[in-house]
């Protein structure tokens, strides 16, 4: 049963990654420092599909990326641009949409 | 001493990353290594304290996971061979298709087998190879067309794969109710079965290879264990002068097959062929049994002696036999044309 529960847990989680994610790259970061972003604001974050995933942002031309050659080790930068964040803006609004719709059937309303 | 093992164990833990890159990067294509190599090993030195050791090291991976998952992806393909898209109609394919290659080439193997073998050896040894070669040629054949049927999706999921969505009908697009008008609607009662059809086919090529090498098949066998063939029962010559016909109904069979596969349920005309066919086959016995010379004189001789009887007794027997095996084939042919035609005016 528990392995059931977290099948489900997961399924709903993924579907809120990319929302999550565009939320934090109003400002440049690299991989780590957004996964950290995250789970400080108390979000589990699956590694191993938040790579790739920032890695078809861009591809979709939702991100843009580049290489920071200063520091103590290469760091890709994403950061979102203004297709990215006119796309974010209308995620957000379908997000409440469906919170909305969803609180009202777990209530028992209309 | 000691310094060699803190060597040991700092090479340890870097061979640890070193051979986890190496696992993602060699399933990844050329163009996106050194980028995505970069990032990876960036984000896992990211991930582990200053001074960090092996275990460490393994509590960073585990959390970036299974590098096989990891590059596929970053790959964005199919860890599957062939996918949802394409599955059901690679396997209604592969349902259609086997199954006649089967029947056809077992057909073709056996009779190619028996005419080639027959008469070459004793009779017991021949049927054993007889039987031998066809399975292996049939499980030879439907082995190589599985696999170029797999081949073939494998491609077309990798390929065409990435505009399609959704599963892919025989048409290639998207299913509609409308595609159900294609289908047929067929009851079970008018259905024909697949290896009625071909059980037919068969028992007709069986019948007219045996025809062809009856001088060596069909005939007196003498001895306990071991077999031998004496004489043949008939005269060869005769059965060779009415060729044609046979063929004409081999061929009609072998039509009739094909037609059957197509339309898959009784239809009137496929009763009316169906009754053609059996015509035919009732002529042929009727010219064959009507012709004086169809038996080997020697054959006859050797009856009536076994038999303790005249030559004139014994092909009065014989003249019994055909009334008896004529009306019972004729019989067969009435009530087999009778159902089907029923089959067919089902609704």
């Amino acid at each position: 049963m528990d392995d059931l529960l977290h099948a489900f847990t997961t399924e709903l989680r993924r579907g809120t990654l990319t929302l999550a994610v565009l939320s934090q790259l109003d400002s440049p970061q690299y991989g780590y420092s957004l996964v950290q972003r995250l789970e400080n604001s108390g979000i589990t974050i699956d590694q191993s599909t938040l790579y790739p995933l920032l890695r078809r942002l861009e591809k979709q031309g939702i991100l843009t990326s580049s290489w920071n050659t200063e520091e103590s080790r290469p760091r890709k930068y994403y950061e979102i641009n203004e297709k990215g964040y006119d796309i974010f803006k209308k995620l957000t609004m379908e997000w409440n949409k469906l919170n909305e719709e969803l609180t009202n059937l777990l209530e028992g309303g209309e | 001493m000691k310094n060699l093992r803190i060597y040991l164990k700092e090479e340890n833990k870097l061979d640890l990353i070193k051979v986890y890159m190496k696992e993602v990067t060699k399933r990844l294509p050329e163009k996106m290594r050194k980028d995505i190599a970069l990032e990876l090993e960036s984000t896992i030195y990211d991930m582990l304290p200053d001074n960090f050791t092996e275990a460490h090291v393994e509590e960073a991976l585990a959390t970036l996971g299974n590098p096989a998952v990891l590059a596929s992806r970053y790959k964005d393909s199919p860890m599957h061979l062939i996918g949802p898209k394409f599955y059901d109609l690679y396997i209604s394919l592969l349902k259609l298709i086997i199954p006649i290659v089967g029947i056809v080439v077992f057909i073709t193997a056996f009779v190619n087998r028996l005419h080639h073998d027959v008469g070459t050896d004793h009779i017991s040894l021949v049927a054993v190879s007889i039987f031998g070669e066809t399975l292996w040629t049939v499980i030879s054949a439907t082995i190589q067309t599985f696999f170029w049927m797999t081949l073939i999706f494998a491609i077309l999921e990798r390929t065409i794969g990435n505009k399609v969505n959704e599963p892919v009908t025989l048409s290639g697009k998207k299913w509609t109710p409308k595609d159900l008008k294609q289908i047929p609607y067929v009851p079970a009662k008018r259905e024909v079965k697949l290896y009625e059809a071909g059980f037919n086919l068969f028992w007709t090529a069986l019948w007219v290879t045996i025809y062809f090498n009856a001088q060596y098949i069909i005939g007196i066998y003498e001895g306990g264990t071991t077999l031998t063939f004496v004489m043949p029962i008939f005269n060869q010559e005769t059965l060779m002068a009415y060729i044609v016909i046979i063929i004409i109904h081999l061929i009609l069979e072998a039509i009739k097959f094909v037609y059957m596969l197509i339309v898959r349920q009784w239809t009137i005309p496929l009763a009316f062929g169906n009754v053609v066919v059996h015509i035919v086959s009732i002529v042929i016995i009727i010219l064959l049994f009507t012709d004086a010379q169809l038996f080997n004189v020697e054959f006859i001789e050797y009856l009536a002696n076994k038999r303790n009887e005249t030559i004139g007794q014994t092909e009065a027997m014989i003249t019994n036999i055909k009334w008896i095996i004529g009306l019972i084939v004729t019989a067969i042919c009435i009530i087999d044309s009778f159902i089907n035609f029923r089959k067919a005016t089902l609704k």
